[in-house]
């Protein structure tokens, strides 16, 4: 048998069901529009290809606070010798200017704003930078561009005519001082700016 | 529902004074940012730095430089090289690896080259000086007011010491006599240890 206590539990259950009922009832309606909302404008779908633009080299792009100049790329091949087995290298030829108005700091290249672009694979960053046969070059603000080479990896059979390099640009801004952080501005939040296709070349060479 | 209680208010009030308290403790001088002090110096002068101190001995503009190993030719620039050869001698209070990087009036920050990039500037053990050298690579078109400027990441909350020192390089005019006077090559002096005396 049931006790009072539920009589009475379920009867103020009933009336608090009921004085929201309207409620209840515009909140489901507003799921089911926004449902159909999303539907129509094309759902969840991932986005598939490119949002920048892409361009034929030789080009000279201004990415946050460089400018960056792609002219040629060449595929390095080492023949497999007695001694050591066969390896083969993708280097790409780049004008780095340092244009950082903002800060007019001198400034390390970060090879993480370049991105070898395979179709349907993971971009591939370079396995570094170097300038004057230097890793890690610091890039001087008012001086006139330097040419540089990004290196990448690639199997030693490796061939291509055309390679396509990515290019990331940081912006100069700074964080929300909603967290407590500071409100000065610095170089962030790097993003794509441009793909650049580069004719490649195979070139072999011999270690001595 | 009451608003206004007396806890509430007297909550309210703390908080002000708090707030108040925190001023007084903040430094009585100005800085140029309020956690830092900033020593100032020119070259030849020992500047302190924490109970440490930092002299630079002499600056050499150079057109470019060489590493010493074996098999490496002479690296160029299109700007310029200055070359600073330092002493350091280490006090008691520990210093966390201080950067070195070079400043002009018109708000310009110049960098060590790679080759020198991470040992900046050297500081040995307690009772012990460094003499070393690091290089720069700098535009000659923008060198009015060269100032070398050493300091360290730390925490906020610390009092944080800076040195500045003062290259004499006071007007365009000089640079250009500094850079005309260039060493064709200035060779990379491996730093020296030795005991501070």
């Amino acid at each position: 048998m049931e006790s009072l206590d539920d009589v009475i539990d379920a009867m103020i259950a009933d009336k608090v069901i009921h004085r929201h009922r309207r409620k209840w009832l515009i909140a489901l309606a507003l799921v089911v529009v926004l449902a159909v909302v999303i539907f129509f404008t094309g759902g969840w779908k991932e986005k598939q290809g490119r949002k920048v633009d892409t361009m034929d080299a030789p080009v000279t792009i201004e990415a946050g606070r460089y400018e960056v100049g792609i002219s040629k790329a060449t595929i390095w091949r080492t023949p497999k010798t007695e001694y050591s087995p066969a390896k083969s290298r993708l280097e790409v030829e780049l004008q780095l200017k340092n244009i950082d108005e903002e800060e007019r700091a001198s400034h390390r290249f970060d090879s993480m704003l370049l991105r070898w672009v395979i179709a349907g694979k993971d971009p591939v960053q370079p396995a570094g930078v170097s300038c004057k046969d230097e890793i890690g070059y610091v890039l001087v603000y008012g001086l006139p561009a330097e040419t540089c080479i990004a290196k990448f990896d690639v199997s030693p059979n490796f061939s291509t005519d055309m390679t396509e390099i990515g290019i990331l640009a940081e912006t100069y801004k700074s964080d929300s001082g909603l967290f407590g952080a500071t409100d000065k501005a610095y170089w962030q939040s790097e993003t794509a700016v441009a793909v650049v296709r580069v004719p490649t070349t195979i070139e072999t060479e011999t270690d001595e | 529902m009451k608003l206004y209680r007396p806890a509430t208010v007297l909550v309210g009030i703390l908080f002000v004074l708090l707030g108040g308290l925190t001023r007084l403790a903040g430094p009585d001088q100005v800085f140029e940012e309020d956690n830092r002090v900033v020593k100032r110096g020119t070259i030849g002068q020992a500047v302190p730095y924490g109970d440490s101190t930092v002299t630079v001995h002499r600056m050499k503009f150079a057109r470019a430089y060489l590493t010493g190993e074996t098999g490496k030719k002479a690296v160029e620039t299109s700007g310029i090289y200055v070359a600073l050869e330092y002493g350091t001698v280490q006090g008691t209070q520990d210093i966390s690896s201080p950067n070195g990087q070079l400043t002009t009036d018109k708000g310009t920050v110049y960098l060590p080259i790679a080759e020198t990039y991470g040992s900046d500037i050297d500081f040995p053990a307690p009772g012990f000086g460094v003499i070393g050298s690091i290089i720069f690579e700098v535009n000659p078109a923008d060198l009015k007011g060269l100032t070398l400027k050493v300091s360290n990441l730390q925490l906020f909350n610390v009092m944080g010491q800076d040195v500045a020192i003062d290259l004499g390089v006071p007007d365009e005019k000089i640079a250009q006599q500094q850079i005309d006077a260039a060493t064709p090559e200035y060779l990379i002096a491996k730093s020296i240890t030795r005991v501070a005396s």
